[in-house]
């Protein structure tokens, strides 16, 4: 006895279903986006917007230069430390430093660089750049051999091998990295700057909920959830979505 | 020497006594491979066949010097070699054309010329069709066609096989053998493959190696003396099959 019978779905109706809901998402976010517009527009009337996108600015500007150097440094030393004999050597020492908790270390910052744009920058460096150095590091400790047989009979030496084989070998975990990196980042630069009290989101929202303002400090939030959603959906995801495309098994 | 091959041939590889251990055994225990001897004619097509733990591997990276021996001596009568292996090894970030041009841009070729050889070699493997994918989307024949066009690109005076059909279903292993035999004998290099199937071995090879394992040693060396091509469907063929079949049994 038949009980059913599969038959292909056309290309024309599966298309016209994913579409019935992409339009249903631009719905859904349009009619959000509108009611949190509203209640933005006559809760928030009091927060000082000029401020508060300075405030945003700042600590974007310093989160971005900070990866830079971090994603840099953590790079270059996990390819040179993988790529010499001596990793296993070096790796119980990064697990140290690693360990030794950052904010523990603000007071040295402020003391070398001051109450200072560098000292908040470099401060956020030394806790953005060890998920990127560990997931590299252990992305060429964790390669199938024969991968690295196969470059080296086929001519990756010195360098070049770091070039050829090492550096796109670590794409996925660099990604990785840098996506934990980042967010260790705001937490760093936010608390940095609540610390030492210098212009950013951080002594936005120290003032702010000190002085009783708490709109200005949802605002603030706000903003930083759009800026954190949007580097997501324009950076990250199609950069994850490549990574799993050629990287699969 | 124990090979039976006449020693006035040109060899292309002689082992004389090669211990080895592994990675990351120590000096004390057992050798991965244990006073191995043998040699590889210049032109010749010889493989080894053995039980897991015979060393089998670690041989070919001890005669590659991707690891060093403890003992013995390896004499490399070759310059150019390359490896095709069992689990591929592509490099997944790189096309299958860029993948196959690898060596070449090693080797500092200009991008037009060395993508016209690896587009060469792709046709040759019957796979220019896909020279943009990546290893990736392609099966498992087409990878490990992609890496013996990677191992040809090079132009190799000896190519190294490690359980090159393994992975791959019948029909494929059938195709890429019939490939394999048509590149050898047009481009007269060496080829040394690790195997464990006694029939491949046989319809393959000038010469077998027979390998014993803990630790992985020389056992016996047998030269196949059937006229080629080979017709696996005859008497002789099984018969030797027999021989080598019986052979393996007494030895392990």
């Amino acid at each position: 006895m038949i009980r059913s019978v599969a038959r292909p779905l056309s290309r024309t109706w599966q298309s016209a279903h994913l579409l019935r809901h992409r339009r249903m998402w631009i719905i859904m976010s349009g009619i959000v986006g509108a009611t949190l517009l509203v209640w933005f527009l006559n809760d928030f009337q009091n927060v000082p917007l000029i401020t508060l996108g300075d405030a945003v600015f700042w600590t974007t500007y310093r989160l971005i230069v900070a990866y830079s150097i971090a994603l840099v440094l953590g790079v270059t030393i996990a390819l040179l430390v993988g790529w010499s004999p001596f990793a296993d050597f070096f790796f119980p020492f990064f697990d140290i430093l690693q360990n030794l908790p950052s904010f523990a270390l603000i007071p040295i910052f402020i003391y070398v660089f001051g109450y200072t744009n560098q000292m908040i920058i470099l401060f956020a460096v030394t806790s953005i750049i060890w998920p990127i150095l560990f997931a590299v590091l252990t992305a060429i400790k964790s390669a199938h051999r024969d991968l690295s047989d196969a470059a080296t009979i086929f001519g990756a030496r010195g360098i070049e091998r770091v070039f050829y084989y090492l550096a796109p070998l670590s794409f996925p975990a660099i990604l990785t990295g840098s996506i934990v990196g980042i967010a260790i980042g705001w937490e760093s630069v936010i608390g940095a700057e609540i610390i030492a009290h210098i212009a950013g989101f951080g002594s936005f929202i120290s003032e702010a909920s000190t002085s009783g303002v708490t709109e200005a400090s949802v605002a603030g939030t706000i903003a930083i959830l759009v800026i954190v959603f949007v580097i997501n959906r324009l950076i990250w995801a199609p950069l994850l979505a490549d990574s799993a495309k050629r990287y699969a098994e | 020497m124990p090979n039976n091959m006449p020693h006035s041939e040109p060899m292309a590889l002689v082992l004389s006594r090669v211990t080895a251990h592994f990675d990351d055994e120590s000096a004390h225990e057992a050798p991965a491979i244990k006073e191995v001897s043998f040699s590889v004619p210049a032109g010749g097509f010889v493989s080894i066949i053995g039980p897991s733990g015979a060393g089998k591997s670690t041989l070919m990276r001890v005669i590659l010097g991707l690891m060093p021996h403890a003992s013995g001596t390896v004499v490399r009568n070759f310059s150019r070699p390359a490896m095709v292996f069992q689990n591929y090894a592509l490099f997944p970030w790189l096309s299958a054309l860029d993948n196959v041009a690898f060596g070449l841009r090693m080797a500092g070729m200009p991008k037009k010329e060395r993508e016209r050889i690896a587009r060469e070699k792709l046709r040759e493997v019957g796979l220019l069709h896909v020279e943009r994918h990546y290893p990736a989307a392609l099966s498992g024949g087409q990878r490990q066609r992609v890496g013996l066009a990677r191992a040809l690109a090079v132009s190799p005076d000896i190519l190294i096989m490690d359980e090159p059909f393994s992975n791959l279903d019948t029909i494929t292993a059938e195709a890429l053998k019939a490939d394999l035999l048509r590149i050898w004998r047009s481009y007269g290099m060496t080829i040394l493959m690790v195997n464990h199937l006694i029939p491949d071995a046989i319809e393959l090879s000038d010469q077998i190696i027979v390998m014993g394992a803990h630790p992985g040693r020389v056992e016996k060396i047998f030269a196949v003396d059937l006229v080629r091509p080979r017709n696996t469907r005859g008497t002789p063929f099984f018969k030797e099959v027999d021989e080598l079949t019986e052979a393996i049994r007494k030895i392990s």
